[in-house]
């Protein structure tokens, strides 16, 4: 009934907003406790969700977090981790980590991956929110209300797919994502808040999978992004490569056996080396110690600066994006005034070294640099959930964004750098006579040529009136919102009307499936979620009863025949007795029902309403009958 | 060119001559087109402006339009939000550079984008120029490395010679400036103030082709 549906509102909100940070290797999740921001523990006082999750096929249930890493030995094929490096991209781009990974992928993923777990396939945006699910789990227990709007950090060199498929996973999981942040500035933030800093600062942030550089001017409580660059395939993971690829050659001459083909001694390895890693941080030598599932064993001594010689190329690679940032703030290394490292691979001597030398300064190791981002998180979430108004944070696109013109040329709308939101638009116009339609492939990057830039979508303006070439004029806008994410929207100039657009991304998951995934993922979804489908559709058929009841009382008799009324009732009946159940798709098959056989009533109530109002009345005692 | 906007609020009618907020219920409104980004920042249209300033007027109009303030706003409000803070982030990035600024004052005054010109005193060094460029792909090209080192030394002097011609430009800039900007404040006839617009799109097109040539030797080298 339209005038129903006028006089709905959204159903009242838990006021919570929650910061995650949604990492390679870990995840966790904050809040703002008065003017602290404060991590969220586990039950077992465990801040930190390693970002694992394993799909056990037996017993059709999925394990997140440190039960999941369990079975990284013994189920390899199931257990998925390092999801963040494969958000965003197709087959072709993660060629080199499928080598490097045990995991499958099945056909059909040229614009998503679809890992096969078992007699299963999951998208990176599904695994994802599986973790992000724990974690809104763990927060709606934390508060004891259902958490359901969060802020979500990215990389900041993530493109708009790799951001779109993270606001993806924040969906799928039930999350309202108010905002996608950039790491190292939410790292900032959480730095900057209660020491007051002013000055030039630049957050250096090297995760498990992935590294940013932001330069920031931060003034009178304003975090200005100057210059931000990276690498989103560079981190904690590939030092872990280096380290297998050294271990399983050494093991080689040793026994004249590799031994990776079988995937739990590969995983084996990986999870030696990790430790390896991690004691390397503080001592200058530590032992490799693997025992393998026959039985034999692997020792390997390591000293630091083995280790530093086998990851210095690596270590290096962080280093020409921070020369690029610099140059692009029109900044010199001696100008910056703060360096705050972030990630738990900053915990590496080596690359506090080499920070150190380029910035010619000691940098910032207080903070722990696995938690800053979830604080910084936080401090973000409280100022849009309304809170504090002290801080903004400015931020900046990170790449280029063009269109594809003649001969295979990008041309450039949006630099990179550029402060967010920000907008271009460019007129487009036909080329033959009764063109109806425009294609316009949208590119992000920063070389000249479509084959070396990342293609983000391709839209196709439809349905223009047929005209000789030349003559349409269609402006189309490209908008960066706040969270570098691209919208576009088209207006023919002649007409003033807006111009009907077709998007085609080139990579992710389109409406469609997204919706199926949700469908979908009911089979795993925690028991809050059933419940508050549930709770949502009986809310709405509650609004649309009230209505229809108060209809049939007042104004059926005078409109319609006594059929129409008995069937109103019928279907209001109906939808009574579906309420008492626990199907919220039959509940919302008979809401449709009552809906449609109701159709006819609200028009004749509508109509009468609008009479009655040309008959000199108030407008808003229409609206007020019309409730 | 004609600034355009809504003189009354699309909310309570009240009358708003082009704010931001409506004065009356205090929400924020939707940007008109043709709005120009000196009005915008409520700017006279100098072209002397202090870059403490600009910064000052950026971060408080920052806060004001943001949309992280505006999350459980109307949709309308939203869109004005996103739309006005991505005007004002336009509006910042071309005004505090005086070269974009400058430009930007001549296409409101109807200036087509300035063509590169090569200032007359100039053309002596640039036809020297692309005999030196000549000289180093043929040196390239023999493989001779003093010939190369030769013909690297007359480009790196063209280039100094270049760079002197720009911070030249930089001067007869800022002279300009301050002339436009006394016109604008005596509020002189039109024809007075179109001879140093005239004057500084010949500047423009100097600086510019001046910088494509500093770009094309630094290719070369």
């Amino acid at each position: 009934m339209p005038m129903i549906e006028l006089s709905l509102t959204g159903r009242p909100k838990s006021g919570r907003v929650v910061g995650i940070d949604l990492g390679t290797t870990n995840s966790l999740v904050a809040y703002m406790d008065g003017d602290t921001p404060k991590v969220i523990s586990s039950d077992a006082d465990k801040p930190l969700v390693p970002s694992i999750v394993y799909y056990d096929e037996a017993e059709r249930r999925l394990l997140i977090g440190e039960e999941a890493r369990e079975k990284l030995i013994t189920e390899p094929r199931k257990a998925i981790y390092s999801v963040k490096r494969f958000m965003g991209k197709g087959a072709n781009d993660v060629q080199e980590d499928l080598r490097l990974v045990p995991f499958q992928i099945a056909a059909g993923s040229e614009q998503v991956i679809r890992f096969q777990m078992g007699d299963k396939q999951f998208t990176p945006p599904e695994i994802s929110a599986f973790i992000l699910r724990d974690l809104k789990e763990r927060a709606s227990k934390f508060f004891g209300e259902e958490v359901t709007r969060a802020v979500i950090t990215v990389p900041a060199y993530f493109n708009d797919a790799q951001r779109q498929a993270t606001k993806d996973a924040g969906h799928l999981a039930g999350l309202e994502v108010l905002r996608i942040v950039n790491e190292p500035t939410a790292a900032s933030l959480a730095y900057g808040i209660d020491k007051r800093k002013e000055g030039i600062v630049a957050v250096y942030d090297l995760g498990g999978g992935t590294f940013d550089i932001s330069i920031l001017k931060l003034k009178d409580g304003i975090f200005e992004v100057l210059a931000t660059n990276g690498d989103t395939h560079l981190g904690g993971d590939d030092i872990d490569n280096r380290l297998i690829a050294f271990v399983l050659d050494e093991i080689e001459k040793q026994t004249g056996k590799r031994v990776e083909q079988d995937l739990s001694n590969f995983q084996a390895v990986r999870k030696a080396v990790i430790a390896a890693k991690h004691a390397l941080s503080e001592s200058e030598t530590t032992t490799i110690a693997i025992r393998f599932q026959n039985g034999t064993d692997f020792r390997q001594e390591l000293t630091r600066t083995a280790f530093e010689l086998l990851i210095a190329d690596t270590v290096e690679r962080t280093m020409q994006p921070c020369k690029q940032a610099l140059k692009d703030a029109d900044l010199s290394a001696d100008e910056i005034d703060e360096v705050v490292m972030v990630g738990g691979s900053t915990r590496i001597p080596l690359v506090r070294n080499r920070v150190k030398e380029l910035f010619k300064r000691e940098p910032h190791t207080e903070l722990n640099p696995d938690e800053v981002v979830a604080l910084g998180a936080a401090i973000q979430a409280d100022i849009l959930a309304g809170g504090s108004r002290d801080l903004l944070l400015l931020d900046v696109t990170p790449l280029s964004l063009g269109i594809e013109t003649m001969g295979g040329v990008v041309t450039k709308l949006i630099h990179r750098n550029t402060t967010i939101p920000t907008s271009a638009a460019e007129q487009f116009t036909t080329w033959v006579d009764n063109q109806t339609g425009i294609d316009i492939h949208v590119l992000q990057g920063e070389r000249e040529m479509v084959d070396d830039c990342r293609s983000l979508a391709r839209f196709s303006l439809k349905g223009i009136a047929p005209q000789p070439a030349g003559l349409p004029r269609i402006e189309v806008r490209f908008m960066i919102d706040a969270n570098g994410i691209l919208t576009v929207s088209a207006k023919d100039l002649r007409t003033g009307q807006q111009q009907s657009i077709e998007v085609k991304p080139s990579y992710g998951l389109n409406d469609e499936q997204i919706e199926k995934m949700l469908m979908d993922s009911y089979e795993f979804a925690e028991e809050d979620i059933r419940k508050r489908q549930v709770i949502e559709a009986r809310n709405e058929a509650e609004t649309m009863l009230r209505a229809s009841e108060k209809a049939l009382a007042e104004r059926a008799k005078e409109l319609i025949d006594a059929d129409e009324q008995a069937a109103i009732q019928t279907a209001v009946d109906e939808l009574k007795a579906a309420m008492s159940g626990e199907d919220h798709q039959l509940i919302r098959d008979r809401l449709k029902h009552l809906d449609e056989v109701s159709h006819h009533l609200a028009e004749l109530m509508m109509n009468s309403a609008v009479s009655s109002a040309l008959k000199n009345r108030d407008v808003a005692e229409v609206a007020e009958q019309g409730k | 060119m004609l600034t355009t906007y809504n003189s009354t609020c699309i909310y309570c009618g009240a009358e708003t001559t082009g704010a931001h907020f409506c004065p009356e219920c205090k929400r924020i409104q939707p940007l008109a087109s043709g709005t120009d980004y000196f009005a915008f920042l409520g700017l006279t249209k100098r072209l002397q402006i202090g870059e403490a300033a600009l910064e000052k007027q950026f971060y408080a109009l920052s806060r004001q339009f943001h949309p992280d303030y505006f999350m459980n706003a109307s949709d309308e409000e939203r869109q004005a939000s996103l739309d006005r803070s991505a005007m004002l982030n336009a509006a910042y990035r071309t005004l505090r550079d005086p070269v974009q600024r400058a430009k930007y004052l001549l296409t409101l005054e109807g200036y087509k984008e300035a063509e590169k010109k090569a200032p007359p005193d100039l053309l002596e060094e640039v036809f020297e120029l692309n005999m030196q460029i000549e000289e180093l792909n043929a040196a390239k090209k023999m493989g001779d490395a003093d010939e190369i080192a030769e013909a690297r030394t007359s480009l790196d002097e063209t280039l100094t010679n270049l760079n002197d011609k720009l911070t030249e430009l930089d001067g007869k800039q800022a002279m300009l400036f301050s002339e436009w900007d006394a016109a604008i404040d005596a509020d002189t006839l039109e024809e007075k103030q179109k001879t140093i617009l005239d004057r500084l799109s010949e500047l423009m097109s100097h600086r510019s082709y001046i910088r494509s040539l500093v770009r094309e030797i630094k290719e070369e080298i």
